[in-house]
């Protein structure tokens, strides 16, 4: 017998439709308006590569150890340094980093020991060449520049 | 591209040098310590692997202790002189038969000791060795909760038997390592690649394969395109 | 002649991707019919294989740790999870308890994420739109917290050989306890919109069914095992991690139909949010990170370790011999596995079951392949 109303007032069918009605209030919009509103990431995102420059005097921090490409399992990272006799110590000369082939792992960011290499939270990292996605030392320093979206 | 150094392969920046001195204990030092692959710098984690006096010479073995127990006694006795090593390592267990007597066993144990599920059937290849090919079944048994891994060493060119008559999961797995190890399995129904294509030449985890081969005719003629390795 | 039908129609082949949206991903399935009959099915895989049991030969062990995000990159968490333990236990260590505690909570997490994806992908496959909406929307949170804790939302690398790298964040106990709070009503709603719902049921029930023999036989685990009866989880069966001192039922059902796993995965969500809650409440202090060198270099030797991932028994079989490299790493994948009973499950129905039985097999091909 209840079945049977049940068949005949298709309650199953209500019941699922109260459900999406619920649902309906405006207050339950979780569409992200992206171009227009950025959205904020979580702090510890790892997003594009930027080699930190001393804040005080602008010098690089990279010691140019080159353990960040020792440790990435891509060898995307390309390090060239140069000994100067004056200090007696390496210096970094090029640094090119790859971000077509990176996979945003973070072991190149664990392995630098004096925290110069870090995976910001910028995630808009698209180019219309491949060339574009290879990053040099400028770059990384600079972090990406992409063109704001105006609508 | 040079892609695929291996490590040993890289210079060892300078500052590995004091790793020698640390204590035994792997250096839990905070500083990034460089990769140095060494054989000789840090000992391996060696003395929680229980007894394995670890000689710094690379063809050292597995510190297997023998495995004792009711049903290792019962197939070493079944199958005498046809199960070759009943051994475990960390724990787990695993026996060594002939190439020929795997499927018996496989069935023995299926029916006599309820190992009634085959998780895994895979190879490993050793190239240097003269039975290049070690074949490995992982069987558990839901009546124990135990698991059990049968291995055996074939040689390049050999064809063992199919286990599909004794477990259907058998047959794409052995169709997998068929794909990747070139290992033909003698009366499975359907021998044929299941991950590459159908043409393809080569065996991609045989040793001798290297990371960045592939069968650059393929590729050219099913994809029109020329590689960019 | 039972098997001709009144047009007498000869056998027809039909070809159900590679680009199919109800195979989700890159799965192809030739289909032998005799009308909407099925006669057979052969599966065609192998689109997205990267070769990573290759890779990682040619990786050290810590650096091949992110690529196993890749195969099942639903359950990534899960994934890692396997790994880390396997070379954990080539290492004869274990993780601190801290350590152990939050892989239990993110995995857990991660094993609601993977449902979620499951339930509402499989919902629309067989025609029900809403749930995919709500799904991915309570799957979204999930995700913020993976992103909040590790940085990244999918492919995670949360954890590391011998531990965890990064410590909580501020807030992480209660955005889990939040989560479950929040989240548990929502699997209600999703029962309410699918569980009476008389297309739901009428399409689902007695659709692919594969008996409890049947699974031990094609080596099928996870949810599909458990609907067919037999009560086995690895969490209870061999506890890793730390499972043993969680209290959660394994739910099963008993006619190992595609309504009963159906069943069976929302029964897990719930149980997972218990998992959750519970470890929450105990997180120990303590160091995250156990004694590991910076060098990971096994013995000689090998292990097979396996955990239960969200799609059954996910395997790490790993060979070492000696050097920083693995030797051998061969990954048993539970989807490679369950996709093979596919032909036992549709012989014999209808072309529309093939879809139903796809989703619910809840296959990731990136995992199929590898
Ligand atoms: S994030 Fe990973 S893949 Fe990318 S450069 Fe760093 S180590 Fe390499
Ligand atoms: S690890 Fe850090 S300091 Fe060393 S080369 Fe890389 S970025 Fe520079």
């Amino acid at each position: 017998m209840k079945k049977l109303l049940n068949k005949i007032f298709l309650t199953d069918l209500f019941q699922g439709l109260w459900v999406t009605f619920r649902n309906q209030h405006p207050k339950y919009i979780y569409t992200e308006q992206y171009p227009a509103e950025r959205p904020k990431v979580a702090e510890r995102y790892r997003g594009a590569p930027r080699l930190n420059i001393n804040p005080d005097n602008g010098e690089t921090l990279c010691i140019a150890c080159n353990l960040c490409a020792l440790a990435c399992p891509e060898n995307l990272i390309v390090v060239t340094s140069e000994r100067n006799e004056a200090t007696r110590r390496k210096e970094l000369t090029e640094f090119t980093y790859d971000t077509s082939r990176c996979m945003f792992c973070g072991l190149c960011e664990d392995a630098c020991p004096v925290d110069a290499l870090e995976l910001t939270q910028d995630f808009e990292l698209a180019t219309y060449t491949r060339e574009g996605q290879i990053w040099d030392r400028q770059m990384l320093e600079e972090g990406p520049k992409p063109t704001p979206y105006k609508c | 591209m040079a892609d695929e150094q291996k490590p040993e392969g890289s210079p060892t920046p300078p500052s590995a040098g004091g790793e020698a001195s640390q204590p035994p204990q792997k250096p839990a030092a905070p500083a990034a310590k460089p990769a140095a692959p060494k054989p000789a710098a840090a000992k391996p984690a060696a003395p929680a692997a229980g007894g394995h006096a670890a000689p710094p010479k690379p063809p050292a073995t597995m510190a297997a202790t023998p495995w004792t127990s009711d049903l290792a006694q019962e197939l070493k006795e079944r199958f005498a002189g046809r199960v070759l090593e009943t051994s475990t390592y960390l724990g787990q267990n695993f026996i060594v038969a002939k190439p020929d007597s795997v499927i018996p066993v496989l069935e023995y144990l299926k029916l006599e000791a309820d190992f009634d599920y085959l998780v895994d059937v895979t190879a490993v290849d050793w190239p240097k060795r003269a039975e290049r090919f070690d074949l490995v079944y992982i069987l558990y048994s839901f009546a124990r909760n135990e698991r059990l891994r049968v291995k055996t060493y074939i040689p390049e060119g050999y064809k063992p038997e199919t286990a599909v008559t004794v477990h259907l999961a058998a047959n794409w797995l052995e169709r997998e390592v068929f794909d990747m190890f070139g290992i033909q399995f003698a009366g499975h129904p359907d021998m044929r690649r299941i991950l590459l294509p159908e043409e393809w030449q080569g065996y991609p985890l045989r040793k001798d394969y290297s990371i960045i081969q592939q069968d650059q005719a393929w590729v050219r003629e099913n994809l029109e395109i020329e590689s960019g390795q | 002649m039972p098997d001709a039908t009144f047009l007498d129609s000869t056998e027809l082949v039909l070809n159900m991707g590679p680009q199919h949206p109800s195979t989700h991903g890159v799965l192809r399935v030739i289909l032998k019919l005799d009308g909407e009959k099925i006669l057979g099915t052969e599966c065609v895989i192998g689109y997205l294989h990267r070769g990573v049991e290759k890779i990682a030969e040619n990786r050290t062990f810590a650096q091949f740790n992110p690529y196993v995000d890749r195969m099942d990159y639903v359950a990534a968490i899960s994934n890692g999870l396997g790994y880390c333990l396997a070379v954990e236990k080539m290492l004869n260590i274990e993780a601190p308890p801290r350590a152990q505690a939050i892989r239990v909570i993110l995995t857990e997490l991660n094993r609601i994420a993977s449902h979620l994806l499951w339930l509402g992908t499989h919902a629309l496959d067989i025609g029900a739109i809403t749930p995919v909406f709500y799904c991915l929307r309570e799957r979204e949170e999930a995700l913020k917290i993976f992103e909040k804790y590790c940085g990244a939302r999918l492919t995670t690398h949360a954890f590391r050989i011998g531990g965890l790298l990064y410590e909580t964040y501020d807030g992480f106990e209660k955005d889990i306890l939040a989560f479950c709070d929040w989240f548990l009503p929502k699997v209600d709603e999703y029962e309410e919109l699918l569980t009476n719902n008389r297309i739901w049921v009428g399409r689902l029930k007695n659709v692919g069914i594969l008996t409890a023999d049947e699974c031990k036989e094609y080596g099928v685990t996870g949810p599909v095992l458990r609907a067919a009866g037999v009560q086995w989880d690895l969490r209870k069966a061999q506890p890793y991690s730390g499972y043993e001192k969680y209290e959660f039922d394994i739910p099963t059902r008993q006619n190992g139909d595609t309504y009963d796993r159906y069943l069976v995965r929302m029964q897990e969500m719930r149980q997972s949010v218990r998992i959750m809650r519970q470890a929450v409440a105990a997180i120990p202090e303590g160091p995250i990170m156990g004694k590991v060198g910076k060098v990971i270099k096994p013995a000689v030797g090998e292990a097979y370790v396996s955990i239960e991932a969200p799609k059954g028994e996910l395997g790490y079989y790993i060979v070492s011999d000696g050097a920083t490299q693995p030797y051998r790493v061969r990954v048993r994948p539970p989807s490679f596995v369950n996709l093979q009973a596919l032909d036992r499950m549709v012989r014999g129905a209808l072309v529309a079951d093939v879809v139903a039985v796809i989703g619910t097999l809840d296959i990731v091909l990136g995992e199929v392949d590898r």
